[in-house]
């Protein structure tokens, strides 16, 4: 299976009371290798889109394909499969599991995938020595910092060392140095991977390789930063 | 970092909830096993006292079957004549009259059981293997051979006099040595002096020995068969009785400990709901990350399942110690192991609290694996 995620003519409706709420149409997108920042204002559908691509949630209209395989015809246990074999995630409040240390968290993908407990051990260290947490290993989240959960997180989602690697906000709770070092390791991990960036911050954005604006759940412009 | 490694630490980051959850379910299991360890025990008790009878048929007055020897003797020396004529007929080895007596109330602490037997019969015939302390084993015409139990806890030697009425007086010859039976609480005398003092002739009981190669069963139906009015028990029988008394007892008691189950089930249910309830963004990360809804139904049931087990396994634990305490009680009072937590009851409590756990966890389970992911990561 290929790795191309696409999106066509892909839309969202759902009701509120009587109202009937358009929180995504007609959005027609396929995302290259490298990264893409989906930027625009609170309600402009960015979370929307996220949750179709990442197979969350269905669409109404349209559909989300990864090569020639269509998401939407896929039930939940399937897509959770997809998404455990190519696609990584980093949120923006982290959600790390509490009562996991740090390399249980990243090794947690490799549980799913069934790996035996020495291999994923290996990988997890490997990771986390990776974003520079090596020595905080064996804490508890509740023991690290934001920027180091996020640094796990991101660790966690590289894993399986997916294809695809969804970033929702991921720098939203951070202060500047940890910001800095997030954006840094994860555009470097998004150089061999489709990186999908959900921001609202257009600096961050500007280090993506495309930008895709939305606005009122339509996608209004497809803009390359200009380098530098 | 194994799923039930995952399962425990949940359990272990919410201590004061578990624990609690865990002293519900374990009292629960520990009532339900020293109700239900109290027909084990009679079961058990009765079982080696058949054993220990040496008679392997006892025949007793028609609608006395089953009430032991504790009825009005009400067999006429008539029916014990016919008795031993059928006896004879069938080839038995011999029919041995019995009576018994209780003095000094219903308190086994002060009360005094006699067992008549003919003269030149020994108490070894009728509870083989019982061996004697002190003095004789077969009593005079005036004596009696006392259990180990009644003779130091009334504090009798040999020579001391027992008094059965104002007219009838007998004198200690022989002091058995403990068996843990029966016998242990009996003091075995003539039959004359008995039937003196109950102004009888009658008799409680015919115990039939029978030849090596004789079937009891057989022989107790043809003996009923010859002699109307009598009924002809075999050790079977009275196991047979005694187990429908004990089935039916063990049901009110399993329903009354019921209750105490249900209110464990529910405390594993509202504890795992709770869990659910608080971990709802924790499963939708887990989904997200590529769980399938298998793993999170199984993460839910294991930490019902692993409460529930823990707790009856505990519960076990202490509701076989209390057992022993009630036994240790129960022989010093009436000479019998009154609890038994036997490896069937063992086996039956830990599945009813794997049971517990598994319905107690289902429905937890069920809904933590199907909140959609974008409602459980708070996505909508």
């Amino acid at each position: 299976m290929t790795s191309v995620l696409r999106a066509e003519n892909l839309g969202k409706r759902y009701r509120q009371g009587e109202k009937e709420v358009v929180a995504l149409e007609g959005f027609t997108f396929a995302f290259p290798q490298g990264s893409t920042a989906v930027v625009g204002p609170s309600g402009s559908g960015k979370t929307t889109l996220l949750n179709l691509l990442a197979g969350f949630d269905l669409p109404t209209e349209g559909g989300v394909y990864l090569g020639e395989l269509a998401l939407n015809r896929l039930s939940e246990d399937q897509r959770a499969e997809v998404r455990l074999k190519h696609m990584g995630f980093v949120f923006q409040q982290w959600n790390l599991i509490p009562t996991l240390t740090a390399w249980e968290n990243v090794a947690f993908p490799l549980l799913l995938a069934g790996l035996p407990p020495k291999a994923r051990k290996e990988r997890a260290l490997e990771l986390l020595e990776r974003v520079g947490l090596l020595e905080r290993a064996h804490h508890l989240p509740s023991r690290l910092s934001g920027g180091e959960q996020q640094r796990v997180a991101l660790a966690r989602a590289l894993a399986l060392d997916p294809p695809i690697l969804f970033a929702d906000e991921p720098t939203g709770n951070l202060d500047a140095t940890s910001r800095e070092q997030v954006a840094s390791l994860l555009f470097e991990a998004g150089e061999k991977r489709t990186l999908i960036l959900v921001t609202h911050d257009l600096e961050l954005a500007s280090q993506a390789d495309r930008i895709l604006h939305l606005k009122g759940g339509r996608l209004v412009r497809v803009a390359t930063p200009a380098p530098g | 970092m194994e799923i039930l490694s995952m399962v425990l630490r949940n359990l272990l980051a919410r201590p004061v909830r578990s624990l609690l959850t865990l002293l519900g379910v374990l009292i629960a299991t520990t009532s339900m096993v020293l109700f239900l360890s109290f027909g084990e025990g009679l079961r058990r008790s009765l079982a080696q006292e058949l054993t220990r009878v040496g008679p392997a048929i006892q025949l007793v007055p028609e609608g006395m079957e089953g009430l032991g020897f504790s009825g009005y003797p009400e067999i006429t020396p008539e029916e014990y004549r016919r008795a031993v004529a059928a006896g004879k007929e069938l080839g038995v080895r011999s029919i041995i009259p019995t009576l018994f007596l209780v003095r000094g109330g219903f308190d086994p602490q002060t009360s005094f059981f006699f067992q008549g037997l003919p003269q030149g019969v020994a108490p070894d015939l009728l509870y083989p293997g019982v061996k004697v302390r002190e003095g004789r084993l077969l009593p005079s015409a005036k004596g009696a051979i006392v259990g180990a139990k009644v003779a130091k806890r009334s504090q009798l030697s040999l020579g001391s006099p027992l008094r059965l009425s104002p007219r009838v007086e007998l004198w200690v010859e022989g002091i058995l040595e403990e068996s843990g039976g029966l016998a242990d609480n009996l003091i075995f005398v003539p039959l004359k002096p008995l039937q003196e003092v109950l102004g009888t002739q009658n008799y409680t009981a015919l115990l039939v020995a029978l030849n090596p190669g004789q079937k009891a069963e057989e022989v107790a139906r043809a003996l009923e068969a010859s002699l109307p009015g009598l009924k002809a028990q075999t050790t079977g029988d009275v196991m047979r009785f005694a187990e429908r008394a004990l089935r039916i007892s063990d049901l009110v008691r399993f329903g009354i400990s019921l209750v105490a189950l249900i209110v464990g089930g529910l405390l594993v249910a509202n504890t795992v709901m709770m869990s659910v309830y608080e971990r709802t963004r924790e499963f939708g990360v887990m989904r997200a990350l590529g769980a399938k809804r298998g793993f999170i139904f199984r993460l839910v049931v294991l930490e019902a399942l692993l409460l529930s087990s823990l707790g009856g396994l505990l519960g076990l634990l202490l509701g076989s110690a209390v057992s022993q305490a009630i036994n240790l009680y129960t022989l010093e009072q009436v000479g019998l192991a009154l609890s038994a937590v036997t490896f069937r009851l063992s086996l039956f409590a830990l599945l009813v609290a794997l049971g517990l756990g598994l319905s107690a966890g289902i429905l937890p389970a069920y809904h933590a694996s199907r909140i959609p992911v974008v409602e459980a990561l708070g996505r909508v």
